[in-house]
């Protein structure tokens, strides 16, 4: 911004023609002399500091690449004691041994069904919500979005406990009586997994901030038009906040995805764990086969890398409006 | 609602008026509606559990029998265990030493990134990734990584700079600071990020003024970016303090709050209180405490940013 010569320059009154020329020539020499190094500085800067990134980069990454590398040794390899940074042969089948050892399938495709069941109900439930907070006026809307905000503040982990005791207790189910006793509820089920987290507060406030940006004549519009209420909302106003919808679904499904402690808490049986409570179990059973934990770990991690590949823009602007993962 | 159709019947409000009426009630009915099925769920599985859990948390609870009322019990146990005491002191160090080492970082590289340099996004990507990742599966990584064998990643480099191999999460001492990393690791992309996008924010004609004036790039980094990026970083101190102290996934999975403790942390002790000792009351006290630390923070820090929420 400041190597560039101010166009402007009044040239200092000269003697003669001849010298001014000559002058003129001079100074314009001596300008782009400095222009030019200045921006070869710049140059010499800019190179100094994509290197830099490079190598933040790979430092950044590391863990990842060292991951899969891991995943892919022979066991003799991971004993050695000079193992080579670079694997000297690549057993794929580590991969299949971890899976003939615990069944990632199952865990994933019980995580899948959560994270999907999470994703479908925030979207549906969270949109209505929030829709009905910014553009409809009711009677206790503001003590109700008062609930909301301060429904987001509250811990997962202060609230864990008596979640469990609701879901251990659940009355009629799992033979349990209707003071919920005598039984174990909920516990081992996929309603434990599924109906807690059916919709967070946050996604409401999401939901909420993205419908106060739209065009409220549209709503009146199709109002005039005869539009029931129900269809107003789903054929125009929902619409309109298609960007929003790809965030919560988003963060929904990572969520539901990556999440840990609660299936930790409430099953029991393998065919309800989840991938990452199975990943933290298979580790327990791989002990210190490393390969095959590095297998396993690689088939948790990848699928919500590819996902942020894909949606990286969305994923960003979500947690970057969020805040908070 | 119920008042508006006693007003009809009663007082024969003009038929314009009345249609009025019906039209916000409609409206209202339909507000209603829509927010129900959320709002019960809300209240259900956040609102109540709120409620159960200050209330066990004066009680002497095992599952097994009824709670017994047992008044502070629980809260004077809790000030006088070593160990709570320890986890709260870890979650303190873990916020004083990792947040504002992860914040200088993340804000060193946005203002690099934020030069408009080609590979931009492939940095952001790297950078990022760790973020979305699961934390099981980040808590695997760095376990081997660690690993206190010659195989570790990290033995392996120190062993190229002729160093002697260490424990890292086998030691005492190494424990924390090694958890600590991988926070700093983990944490630095959403940081750099929020940095980023608030960076791109400011308005360029500052700067363009700052030049005109003959500020130097230093004068302008200080004078400028610095004032101008104070309300994000506050934002992104809270939310990381708040972040911090509900460390579990972790040390669940990297050092189960070993060894001797020295890297366990409050939501560490809540499971193990309430899901290997089965003292829901002792629990759901230490669970109140962490509440209270939150939710302080946010209103705290709610109130300075000026209630943008809203």
């Amino acid at each position: 911004m400041t190597d560039t010569a101010f166009p402007g320059t009044i040239d200092a009154p000269v003697g003669t023609e001849q010298e001014s020329a000559r002058l003129k020539a001079d100074r314009r020499q001596e300008r782009r002399a400095k222009r030019a190094s200045a921006s070869k500085q710049r140059r010499i800067s800019r190179f100094a500091l994509t290197i830099f990134l490079i190598v933040v980069s790979v430092v950044m990454a590391m863990p990842f690449v060292w991951m899969f590398l891991t995943s892919v040794r022979s066991s003799p390899e991971i004993y050695s004691a000079d193992m080579p940074l670079w694997p000297t042969e690549w057993h794929w089948e580590n991969f299949t041994v971890a899976l003939e050892r615990a069944p990632f399938g199952i865990y994933a495709r019980n995580s899948f069904i959560i994270a999907a069941v999470h994703t479908i109900s925030n979207l549906v439930l969270g949109s209505m919500a929030g829709y009905a907070l910014a553009k409809i006026r009711f009677r206790g809307a503001s003590v109700l979005f008062g609930f909301i905000l301060a429904s987001m503040m509250i811990p997962f982990y202060a609230i864990v406990i008596p979640e469990f005791l609701m879901i251990r207790f659940v009355p009629f189910a799992g033979g349990n009586d209707l003071f919920g006793q005598g039984g174990t509820g909920w516990y081992d089920t996929w309603w434990a997994l599924l109906i807690p987290a059916l919709v967070s507060p946050f996604n409401i406030f999401l939901f909420r901030q993205f419908f106060i940006s739209t065009p409220t004549e549209l709503m009146e519009a199709a109002r005039i038009d005869g539009a029931s209420e129900a269809r107003t909302f789903v054929q125009i106003m929902a619409p309109l906040i298609r960007p929003g919808m790809l965030t919560v679904a988003l963060l929904a499904f990572e969520a539901g995805w990556n999440n840990f402690l609660w299936p930790l808490l409430v099953t029991s049986s393998t065919n309800l764990r989840t991938i990452q409570l199975g990943l933290s179990v298979f580790r327990q059973e791989a002990g210190t086969e490393f390969n095959l934990l590095m297998a396993g770990t690689t088939m948790a991690a990848v699928p919500m890398i590819v996902m942020f590949f894909f949606f990286q823009k969305q994923f960003v602007n979500g947690f970057v409006g969020s805040g908070i993962k | 609602m119920s008042t508006n159709t006693v007003d009809r019947q009663t007082q024969s409000a003009p038929p314009a008026r009345r249609r009025g009426a019906t039209l916000t009630q409609r409206q209202g009915r339909w507000g209603l509606l829509f927010a129900a099925p959320a709002t019960i769920h809300i209240a259900l599985w956040t609102g109540l559990p709120v409620v159960v859990s200050i209330i066990l948390s004066f009680t002497n609870y095992d599952m097994l029998n009824p709670p017994e009322f047992s008044g502070i019990d629980n809260y004077v146990t809790l000030a006088n265990d070593p160990v709570f005491w320890k986890a709260l002191g870890n979650n303190f160090i873990m916020a004083v030493v990792g947040i504002p080492i992860s914040m200088l970082i993340s804000l060193a590289l946005a203002v690099m990134l934020n030069q408009g340099l080609r590979g931009n996004s492939i940095f952001r990507t790297a950078v990022f990734l760790p973020h979305v990742t699961a934390t099981v599966a980040i808590a695997m990584i760095w376990l081997w990584i660690y690993s206190p064998g010659g195989n570790g990643l990290l033995n392996i480099v120190l062993g190229f700079f002729g160093l002697p191999n260490q424990a890292f999460l086998a030691s005492p001492s190494q424990a924390l600071p090694s958890v600590i990393l991988v926070t700093i690791w983990q944490g630095i992309g959403l940081k750099m990020m929020i940095y980023l996008a608030s960076l791109q924010g400011i308005d360029q004609q500052l700067y363009e003024a700052a030049d005109i004036d003959g500020a130097s790039a230093v004068q302008k980094f200080f004078r400028i970016t610095i004032p101008m990026l104070k309300p994000v970083t506050f934002f992104i101190l809270v939310t990381s303090i708040v972040g911090n102290f509900q460390t579990f996934d972790l040390i669940y999975n990297l050092t189960n709050g070993g060894p001797a403790n020295s890297t366990t942390v409050i939501t560490y002790q809540i499971y193990q209180t309430a899901f290997q000792q089965f003292r829901m009351g002792l629990a759901t006290a230490q669970s109140v405490v962490l509440l209270v630390v939150l939710v302080v923070l946010t209103i705290i820090s709610r109130k300075v940013t000026g209630g943008k929420d809203d």
